[in-house]
């Protein structure tokens, strides 16, 4: 008999599972990214719906309408650098477009970033790859299943964004003009689903030649870089052709809820889009599995290499993404301290935007490097320190994710000693973020020239900030498991986040808009300190290691 | 000679996934005790629990007459661990590792470190990343011995080491036990508990089959033999010769299980024309399941031995 005639009946797996589960690459890329998908589509979903009410319950007579018109033309071109163009903004797509268009765009590029640089890169890390690869399945139709894994969630995200916008247009339209067509929700739904996925597909790319890691790095910072330099080109002619290298300088004139549409340029993006896709398809399936060419970083001497215990240790197994943070956060910082000069002029020749800062912030000098840099400044460097402080506490939680803390732990080393010890290294690395950035901000300072001082002490609020965190992420990891460190500390930052920008539209309560920690900082780039709130950043670390100690040393640990 | 390690009703859930249950163990001073059973026995288990990495449900142990949850750090000072699965710092050489956690010791004899670096033959200048499975094994040994521990824990040491690499290790736990110390090694390779113990624990299903000394696992070894005669099958004189049991005939095959020697099958054997002679050694898992998985329903053998 031959084995054919001995084999039992083959069942196939079935087309449910093939398209959700584990019938093929496919269903299983959907699977595992289902929690994804649908935060992402209520996220964006409600929030959609969600503002686009507020705008027209908030300015829903022509007096108001025209009141906000007013004050968004009186900001001059340098503050308003992070926020879209002013097209039409007197309208309620206008608006939206003005104040949050490029919001969601970067929030869905982490995630399209996070997800393809590691849909294949991670297989091949862990080394289920080898096992994936020799299935019968090409490399080539591996990739392309897990990207269009990603595509459907992406798909799902254009399509809540479509019906939301197309829907909270019909509804909520308050004054004539404030209507949203469908062709203008159209517009900006896969403009906004194009971007993210230009992020996403530059990782895509890269992700076969240099790993993981350094894609979603080169990636993040080239969309990150590419919006900053996109917003500021107007006020600082001379970042021009440098934002024009990216998708954001390519589509800035695209403002499909404003009325205003700029198709060539989204082809072209979504051209782009397309070649970056095919060049990480065409990468995987023509070089080795699990083979990378390391970025070159230059080698640490043995000093910083930390071999002396756990303190040292953690300092140094964190320090390569301590530097990265604190360089990357430091060039931001000394991008804006550089450019305070234009800011200080615009104020000395705008008397009547000098007073309305005046109105709002009382006792604050604005006219130097501290003043613009807490406008500016102070509020995206608060969440690029959270991000930050998650990346150093995912490295803190290496020792246990990846087994080494049972070698670890049968030295001599306690169980409170390595929670506390490593915490301690993970605050000094956090600190080292934040004296990487003070220094850019002290560079690009003395460009503009103006008291130093106080900006560079005022930074001293970004590690109050980041030791918060990392003393919430190690409460956590030492009570529950270190893996869930990281995710939560970034929970906290995009919760604190979302609720210090969307608190005041939605008018949430005051005792809830005041649980966001950084309302409690006070202007400290201007020597206006809440020290309440850094006592209680502070405290919250100390606190957290404490607990987070004492936690772990109650607990099994996670094999 | 004094217990190193007391088990004494050591058990261990996970929820309500089962871990080891009542295991009662004592390993004595200087002797190397092997902990042998199939994937998933619970042997890992034991000794994470030994080392209060993951506490116990019910039951204690103590190590050096030291509860193992109350003062583990001063039980760790004086044992070396090698876990059965692991990874290290990525970005460090093989002897920066070695030498970190030489540090977190208060620092071990630079000379022995360098002797075992040559007899396992590793290299220290590459990358913990850059290393094979069997390079990344020998780092970790080294770790578990670099600092002449009293205790060695070792969790499956051989795994992914070639041949010549396993009889040095060998070779270094004789050493080990010479020295007095006393060896800990769980292993689900028959051959090395036979080689390096001189006690065997036999755990399935979390509990303790059988504890005893090494040269009783030979009881267990036997072989499966299958002969095929170019006659008729004389069944009943191969019934009759000491240490075979199971003896099948169908048609011209004859299958039997020799236990012990099997000269005595050879040598009648060899009395009649033979179309074939097939001796196999069965494979832990088959020997663990004909000692004491006769229950073919998989009831663990103590709830057998308890009705």
């Amino acid at each position: 008999m031959t084995a054919a005639a001995l084999a039992g009946p083959v069942i196939q797996p079935s087309l449910r599972s093939r398209l959700w589960g584990l019938g093929s690459v496919y269903g299983k890329s959907i699977r595992d990214s289902r929690r994804a998908i649908i935060a992402a589509a209520v996220l964006l979903g409600l929030v959609f719906i969600g503002i686009t009410g507020a705008i027209a319950s908030q300015f829903n007579t022509p007096e108001s309408r025209a009141e906000m018109v007013a004050l968004i033309n009186s900001v001059p071109p340098i503050l308003a650098g992070l926020a879209g163009p002013v097209v039409n903004v007197g309208t309620m797509g206008g608006y939206l477009q003005y104040k949050y268009g490029t919001f969601f765009p970067i929030i869905l590029s982490l995630w399209s970033v996070l997800a393809l640089s590691g849909t294949l890169a991670s297989e091949m890390h862990r080394g289920s790859m080898e096992f994936l690869a020799s299935t019968g399945l090409s490399r080539r139709k591996i990739a392309l299943e897990k990207l269009s894994g990603h595509l459907t969630g992406l798909a799902i995200a254009f399509v809540v964004t479509l019906i939301s916008i197309t829907i909270a247009g019909a509804s909520f339209a308050a004054l004539p003009g404030d209507e949203i067509s469908v062709t203008q929700a159209f517009g900006y739904s896969i403009w906004m689903v194009l971007m993210a996925l230009a992020a996403g597909a530059v990782a895509f790319a890269l992700a076969p030649f240099v790993g993981r890691g350094a894609a979603a790095g080169i990636a993040g910072f080239i969309t990150i870089a590419g919006f900053v330099l996109n917003g500021y080109q107007a006020a600082v002619p001379a970042l021009a052709p440098l934002a024009n290298l990216t998708w954001f300088g390519w589509t800035s004139a695209h403002l499909p809820l404003a009325g205003q549409f700029d198709w060539p340029s989204v082809v072209f993006l979504a051209i782009f889009v397309v070649v970056m896709l095919a060049i990480g398809l065409y990468a995987f399936g023509r070089r080795d599995i699990g083979v990378t060419t390391a970025v070159p970083t230059p080698r640490l001497p043995r000093a910083l290499v930390g071999l002396r215990g756990p303190t040292s240790r953690a300092i140094g197994h964190n320090l390569g993404a301590a530097i990265a943070w604190g360089v990357g956060i430091g060039i931001f910082g000394l991008l804006l301290a550089g450019a305070s000069g234009s800011f200080t002029d615009t104020l000395n020749n705008s008397p009547d935007f000098s007073n309305l800062l005046k109105t709002i912030f009382p006792n604050v000098d604005f006219s130097g490097v501290g003043g613009f840099l807490q406008l500016l400044f102070i509020e995206i460097g608060i969440v690029l320190i959270g991000l930050a402080a998650a990346t150093l506490a995912s490295g803190w939680a290496s020792d246990e994710t990846s087994g080494r803390l049972e070698f670890l732990l049968a030295t001599p080393l306690s169980r409170i000693r390595w929670a506390g010890n490593t915490a301690i290294g993970v605050l000094v690395d956090m600190a080292l973020v934040v004296v990487l950035t003070a220094f850019g901000i002290a560079i690009g300072g003395a460009t503009a020239g103006g008291d130093l001082l106080t900006p560079l002490t005022g930074t001293f609020v970004l590690f109050a900030y980041g030791a918060a965190l990392i003393g919430i992420g190690v409460a956590v990891g030492g009570l529950w498991a270190t893996r869930l460190a990281a995710p939560v500390v970034a929970l906290v930052v995009l919760l604190t986040w979302l609720l210090q920008i969307l608190g005041p539209l939605f008018n949430l309560p005051d005792f809830v808009q005041q649980l966001a920690l950084t309302n409690h900082y006070g202007q400290p780039m201007v020597g206006v300190w809440d020290w309440g709130g850094i006592a209680l950043s502070l405290g919250i670390a100390v606190v957290g290691v404490v607990i987070g100690a004492w936690g772990f040393k109650r607990r099994d640990l996670k094999s | 000679m004094a217990a190193v390690i007391k088990a004494d009703k050591l058990t261990k859930y996970y929820g309500k996934h089962r871990g080891i249950i009542d295991v009662d163990l004592e390993v004595i001073q200087g002797e190397a005790f092997g902990f042998l059973g199939p994937n998933g026995a619970g042997k890992t288990t034991m000794i994470r629990t030994l080392l209060d990495h993951i506490r116990p449900t019910s039951g204690h142990a103590t190590i050096f007459d030291i509860d193992t949850t109350a003062d583990p750090v001063a039980i760790h000072r004086r044992l070396g661990y090698l876990p059965g699965e692991f990874t290290l710092y990525d970005k460090l050489t093989g002897g920066q590792t070695l030498d970190y956690f030489a540090n977190l010791r208060g620092g071990v004899d630079r000379s022995y470190q360098q002797k075992l670096i040559e007899r396992l033959e590793v290299d220290p200048t590459r990358k913990f990343r850059e290393y094979s499975k069997g390079n990344k094994q020998k780092i970790g040994l080294i770790i578990a011995l670099q600092h002449r521990p009293e205790l060695l824990l070792l969790d499956e040491p051989t795994s992914g080491l070639d041949p010549l690499i396993q009889q040095e290790f060998y070779a270094v736990i004789r050493e080990a036990k010479e020295e007095g110390r006393t060896v800990f090694l769980s292993s689900h390779i028959l051959s090395e508990v036979e080689k390096t113990c001189d006690r065997v624990a036999i755990i399935r299903g979390g509990q303790l089959a059988r504890v005893d000394r090494t040269e009783a696992l030979r009881d267990l070894a036997h072989h499966q033999v299958e002969l095929v005669f170019s006659g008729p099958v004389p069944t009943a004189e191969f019934e009759a010769l000491p240490g075979v049991s199971d003896v099948v005939a169908d048609d011209h095959v004859l299958r039997m299980r020799v236990s012990g020697n099997i000269t005595d099958v050879v040598r009648t054997a060899a009395k009649y024309e033979l179309a074939d002679f097939v001796s196999r050694e069965p494979s832990l898992e088959e020997t663990f399941l004909a000692e004491y998985g006769r229950t073919a329903d998989g009831t663990p053998v103590a709830e057998v031995s308890a009705r």
